[in-house]
């Protein structure tokens, strides 16, 4: 028997914290979903603030449109239900609400175009990029390499939940993470080595399809310092929910110490330690903040 | 008009001769058969649906653990889940929204409604039936026969992408789904060939086709759609065939195929396909809302071309399902505007079926509940496909559940809601039984609130980025799936009242009235009995 | 069958077993199908023989389970035809049926076409250099004025001898309908032979197995499927053929020869867009 006080209690603090995270920004909420929220993970990328702008633009259309229908149901259902009007009209034309009907849906549809078409066109085509960042994708990890760096191919493997750490998130940690600096375009091209997957971040309103025999690319420039979580988003056989994406933004010149590392050697411990020396930093300086 | 010329010279055989059945070339024996077949086919895929929303509860594997637990050894592992989704998704699709509509009330009311005897081809109809229990045992085979690796079944979602579809499932389960998926395409040919006669030959001295009922405008619109796609799906399913055994490049990069040109196949029926399990629900909506309001349908004509304008249409967008591929940009723009389109045909009728209420002196029969609830629920599922129609959200939201979100509210909060609809409109003149209207009417109520405690959050799901056809997923997703499942459990309820329903009203056979529904029902299988007789219109009736 | 009472002409079919019969057809061809390919049984089990892996003998069971069903039922259609049960409406029933059938032949070859034509018009998103040009590097297509050519022609010639028997049976000229009819049949086969003869002479393989890749998929795959329907059409010819001989056929009703020659029509024109387009244009 599920607790309903409890449930409830746990629907209000969920609220309570949506609301209070989109007001505060709160750092440590991005990047990640965020339990009984309602909408998009905060947006840090260009591209995510423009999905996130057009879709509250399309929210302002069709709940409108929804609460409109539903009201004109609710409006016949009370005035001409049986009893408050028993004697049925037998109309059964009318051109000018035909022709309202049909206007006026396709005027909501071009002002909808006026947003989508540049929304899409902004991030289909790929600005100068910094640097390229190639993801392949495998049964079941993800392997990245950094070719304008020299850096080969890493694997990248989700944290076993046996093996959590502080910190760490079940399903969406991985080991050896994407690690980029703040503020740059990179090109992110992606492919796969055997069947379809998805490099998916939620917080950089990126999705590509990682297609075996084709490269794909797509760009994002991360604009705030954080650690950011995706996951492989095309079905892709078995362990499809346990090959997640971990991206973190860094200043540059922990990023290009970082880089350095990797192009020694790929699965550079030192290149890890930069990493984790960063994050740790990063921490301690929020938790002095609050 | 008399229905009394049925003769008394054809008896109607016995219900409990099995020749009856088997031999059937009855279309109303032969609809009957689809419906049994389609309730049958929904208590399976409704039941998987069971095993999925059961997992997703609480983050973490609780029941497709795969270990020696009892839950484990039965629901199996992480690929069962996958199993599960596909087979449930391709179950639903296949094997109870077209049998029960196209096959159950298609077979029923097309030939009532336009006042002929039967079907143009009785026997063919019958194999249109009966390659649907074969298809469906090889389906069903094809969950406990080897799929990927060690594993049974396939798992690679009701979309069939290859390479997971070719290379990535290697044993045999994926081509008896294959041959499973061919049989019910032959199928749906045939019943399509046979309706499309049926309706352009044997319509009622004086019924033009501006005089034919809603219900058969949208059966034959639906069966043009199952003409011109299911035969692209055949040969797609055809290459996925020959890549896997014998050979051939289509799909393999190795060979210089390309996986995204299946996708292309797929979609092209696909789309169309969607709209093949929606067209007959609204043809179903547009008698209800009109029989109930007791006025006639609103701007039938804009009823009936927004129905051809849908269907043509939804030939035209199939890339909105592969936004994330790696199109040109400049194909998106034009999917977008094409899929964006259909939003103003799918309007014509959504206001006109308010029309068609407005000013009325509507009765909140059960049928009547169902459609209301259709309508709205539609619209819900019809505006967030809009959303979707926008690439650059849908960059945001394909594969996840907010794309599951849209479909089941067009699906099993359209579709299945027309289905119950329709189901409780046509009831007594199926079975020539009255039923008990206020258990009907609380099913209606659990199925309302049931489906969409399932459905409504997952838009917030997807919204935060949770990616479909995942067994196990971040505990930050934990607090709307919990909710989603508890929807289920509502929407349970409400499947033991339909079954309530169905086993009192047989229990009790009160006698069904020729017109239940009084001045409002005006289509012509009121003016027969309830049931109707074996043979009906011996002699054709004569539409002024 | 419907009573004296019956006051319409249409065609109130007595039940059948043929539906049933033909669907377990379908049922066991497929399992035997599945069985052949990949194997449902290990080689010592007892069902070995029939859906063991690489056996034939599921196979053919269903194969012949169908073929059983299409002797029985298209039997009964010839004699409820030549009861009379095939009214002028009913005629039309069958007419329309025929075109909305081939209407279906056509979407499905609409897919092998819309591959064809996508890995020939975009070569050039193929990553692997020695693919990314259409016809891929190294394969040797054929020369079209050859043996596609004479194809062409005897099609298109099979096309107008399939036309003078049909209208030489509309007037009545029995030993010409004959004449034409024992003509197309014989180019139908003069036509699968040639393909044959073709297919061996392919510098190019099928299977990827030998070497093969998308081109001679896509080329087997759609002359392969255009050359089964050949068949198909040739023996609905020969039925025909047949049926005339054994007088079945009267100049007015005659709508089982008619199908077939449409059948035969639509098998020509799927022809001259493979000659056109996969000889011609990208060979
Ligand atoms: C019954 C089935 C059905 C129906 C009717 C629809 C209807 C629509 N669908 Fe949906 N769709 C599916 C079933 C259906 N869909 C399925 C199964 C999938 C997922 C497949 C898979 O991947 O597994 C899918 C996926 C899907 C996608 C791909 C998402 C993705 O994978 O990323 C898209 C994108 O464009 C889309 C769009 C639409 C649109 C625009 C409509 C339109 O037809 C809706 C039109 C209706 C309305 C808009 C409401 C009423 C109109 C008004 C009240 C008028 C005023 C409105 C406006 C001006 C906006 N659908
Ligand atoms: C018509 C189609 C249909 C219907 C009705 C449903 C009904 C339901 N579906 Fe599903 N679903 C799909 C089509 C449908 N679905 C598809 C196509 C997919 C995608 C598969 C893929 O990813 O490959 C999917 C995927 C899908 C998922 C995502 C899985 C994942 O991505 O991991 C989930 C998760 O919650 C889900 C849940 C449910 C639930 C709880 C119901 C409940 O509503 C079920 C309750 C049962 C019923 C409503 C049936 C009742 C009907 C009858 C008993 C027949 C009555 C007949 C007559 C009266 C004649 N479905
Ligand atoms: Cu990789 Cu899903
Ligand atoms: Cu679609």
């Amino acid at each position: 028997m599920p607790d309903l006080y409890g449930e409830a209690m746990r629907f209000l603090t969920a609220l309570a914290l949506i609301w209070t995270t989109a007001a505060a920004g709160a750092l440590a909420a991005t990047g990640q979903p965020i339990d009984g929220a309602l909408g998009f993970q905060p947006a840090v990328t260009p591209i995510m603030e423009r999905v996130n702008d057009f879709h509250n633009i399309l929210l302002w259309i069709i709940i409108p449109i929804t609460l409109f229908v539903m009201g004109l149901l609710l409006w016949v259902m009370i005035r001409y239900n049986r009893k408050a009007n028993p004697n049925p009209s037998k109309n059964s034309h009318n051109t000018l609400l035909e022709v309202v009907w049909t206007a006026v849906p396709v005027l909501i549809l071009v002002v909808i175009s006026v947003f989508s078409f540049p929304l899409l066109y902004f991030q289909d085509e790929i600005p100068e990029a910094d640097f390229t960042i190639k993801a392949t994708g495998y049964q079941w990890y993800w392997g990245y390499e950094y070719p304008d760096h020299e850096v080969d191919e890493y694997v990248s493997n989700m944290i076993a939940d046996e093996d959590l750490e502080e910190g760490q998130l079940r399903n969406l940690s991985v080991d050896l993470p994407v690690v980029v600096p703040v503020g740059a375009t990179v090109r992110l091209q992606v492919t796969a080595a055997d069947v379809i997957h998805n490099w998916a971040m939620p917080a950089f309103g990126t999705k590509m399809d990682a297609i075996p025999g084709r490269i794909n690319e797509a760009w994002f420039r991360v604009d705030e310092a954080g650690t950011y979580y995706g996951q492989c988003s095309e079905l892709c056989g078995i362990r499809h929910a346990f090959m997640p994406i971990e991206v973190h933004a860094v200043p540059r010149d922990v990023f290009d110490a970082w880089i350095a590392a990797k192009a020694e050697d790929p699965y550079s411990d030192a290149a890890n330690a930069i990493i984790a020396e960063y994050s740790a930093a990063r921490d301690t300086r929020l938790a002095q903040l609050d | 008009m008399s229905a009394d010329a049925a003769t008394h010279d054809d008896h109607t055989p016995s219900m409990w001769d099995w020749r009856r059945w088997v031999l059937s070339t009855n279309h109303k024996d032969i609809g009957t058969m689809y419906l049994v077949f389609a309730i049958f086919a929904g208590i399976i895929g409704g039941a998987l649906s069971g095993m999925m929303r059961l997992e997703l509860m609480e983050p973490g594997l609780q029941f497709f653990t795969g270990d020696e637990t009892f839950w484990g050894s039965v629901f199996g592992n992480e690929h069962n889940y996958n199993v599960a989704t596909t087979m449930h998704g391709l179950i639903m699709i296949f094997f109870m929204v077209m049998p029960a509509m196209i096959g159950g009330f298609g077979n029923w009311f097309v030939p009532l409604m336009i006042g002929a005897p039967d079907m143009a081809f009785p026997r063919m109809n019958n194999i249109s039936f009966w390659l649907l229990p074969a298809s469906f045992v090889l389906a069903l085979m094809s969950m406990f026969v080897p799929g990927a690796g060690g594993d049974m079944g396939f798992g690679g979602g009701w979309v069939l992408y290859p390479p997971l579809a070719t290379s990535g499932h290697n044993g045999p389960a994926m081509d008896l789904l294959i041959l499973s998926l061919h049989i019910a395409g032959i199928s749906s040919i045939l019943g399509a060939i046979n309706f499309i006669t049926t309706i352009f030959n044997m319509r009622a001295p004086g019924m033009t086709l501006h005089k034919m009922p809603l219900f058969v405008w949208s059966v034959l619109v639906t069966v043009f759609l199952l003409l011109l796609s299911m035969p692209v799906l055949a040969g797609a399913l055809t290459m996925l065939l020959t890549d896997r055994n014998f050979g051939t490049a289509f799909f393999d990069p190795a060979g210089g195929g390309d996986p995204v040109m299946y996708q292309h196949l797929f979609w092209f029926f696909g789309h169309p396909e969607v709209y093949i399990l929606i067209l007959p629900g609204f043809g179903i909506i547009s008698h209800i809302v009109s029989t109930f309001s007791k006025k006639p349908v609103f701007g039938y004509l804009g009823m009936a071309y927004a129905m051809v304008a849908i269907g043509f249409i939804g030939f035209i967008v199939w890339a909105h399902h592969m936004y994330t591929v790696g199109m040109p940009v400049d194909l998106k723009a034009y999917f977008i505007a094409a899929t964006m389109v259909i939003a103003v045909p799918t309007g014509i009728k959504i206001f006109s079926w308010i029309a068609t209420m407005w000013g009325g002196s509507i009765e909140f029969r059960t049928p009547m509940m169902w459609a209301i609830g259709f309508i709205f629920l539609f619209t819900v599922g019809g505006v967030t496909g809009v959303v979707l129609a926008n690439a650059g959200v849908d960059q945001s939201l394909h594969d996840t559940y907010y794309v599951v979100a849209h479909f089941h509210y067009v699906l099993s909060l359209g579709a299945v809601f027309a289905i119950f609809a329709g189901w409780y409109y046509w009831f007594e003149k199926i079975f020539g039984v009255k039923y008990n209207s206020i258990l009907a009417r609380l099913q209606f109520l659990f199925f309302f609130v049931g489906a969409n405690v399932i459905f409504f959050p997952q838009h917030f799901l997807g919204l935060q980025g949770m990616p479909r056809r995942y067994v196990d997923y971040p505990d930050g997703f934990a607090f709307w799936n919990e909710i989603s499942t508890y929807g289920y459990f509502i929407m349970l309820v409400g499947m033991v009242l339909f079954f309530l329903v169905l086993i009192d009203a047989m229990i009790r056979r009160r006698k069904a009235d020729a017109n239940p529904w009084g001045e409002g029902a005006t289509t012509l299988e009121w003016t027969l009995s309830s049931p109707p007789p074996f043979h009906q219109f011996n002699e054709l009736p004569k539409i002024k | 069958m419907a009573g004296h009472a019956v006051k319409h002409d249409y065609h109130l079919v007595d039940p059948s077993p043929w539906p049933f019969v033909g669907s377990v057809g379908a049922f066991l061809l497929a399992v035997g199908a599945v069985g052949n390919m990949k194997g449902l049984v290990g080689a010592d089990h007892p069902l070995a023989w029939a859906y063991g892996d690489g056996s034939w003998g599921g196979l053919l069971i269903g194969f012949a389970v169908i073929l059983y069903t299409m002797f029985g039922w298209w039997g009964d259609v010839i004699k409820e035809s030549r009861r009379g049960d095939h009214t002028p409406v009913v005629d039309l029933h069958l007419r329309y049926g025929m075109i909305m059938f081939i209407a279906s032949e056509v979407m499905f070859f609409v897919a092998w076409f819309w591959v064809f034509f996508e890995y020939a018009l975009f070569p050039e998103v193929r990553l692997d250099p020695a693919l990314a040009t259409f016809p891929p590097a190294g394969v040797e297509t054929f020369d079209p004025w050859h043996i596609p050519l004479m194809n062409t022609l005897i099609l298109l010639l099979s096309g107008t001898t399939v036309t003078w028997a049909h209208h030489a049976l509309q007037h009545g000229d029995r030993r010409g309908a004959t004449l034409g009819l024992i003509f197309t049949v014989v180019l139908g086969v003069c036509f699968t032979a040639l393909q044959v003869y073709e297919y061996s002479e392919a510098h190019f393989a099928f299977s990827m197995a030998d070497g093969g890749n998308l081109y001679g998929s896509a080329f087997f795959m759609a002359t392969g499927f255009h050359g089964a329907h050949v068949v198909i059409g040739t023996i609905f010819l020969a039925v025909c053929l047949l049926r005339l001989l054994a007088g079945q056929f009267t100049p007015e009703k005659h709508f089982g020869l008619e199908a077939a020659a449409w059948y035969w029509h639509f098998v020509d024109v799927v022809w001259l867009f493979l000659f056109a387009f996969v000889y011609v244009t990208f060979g």
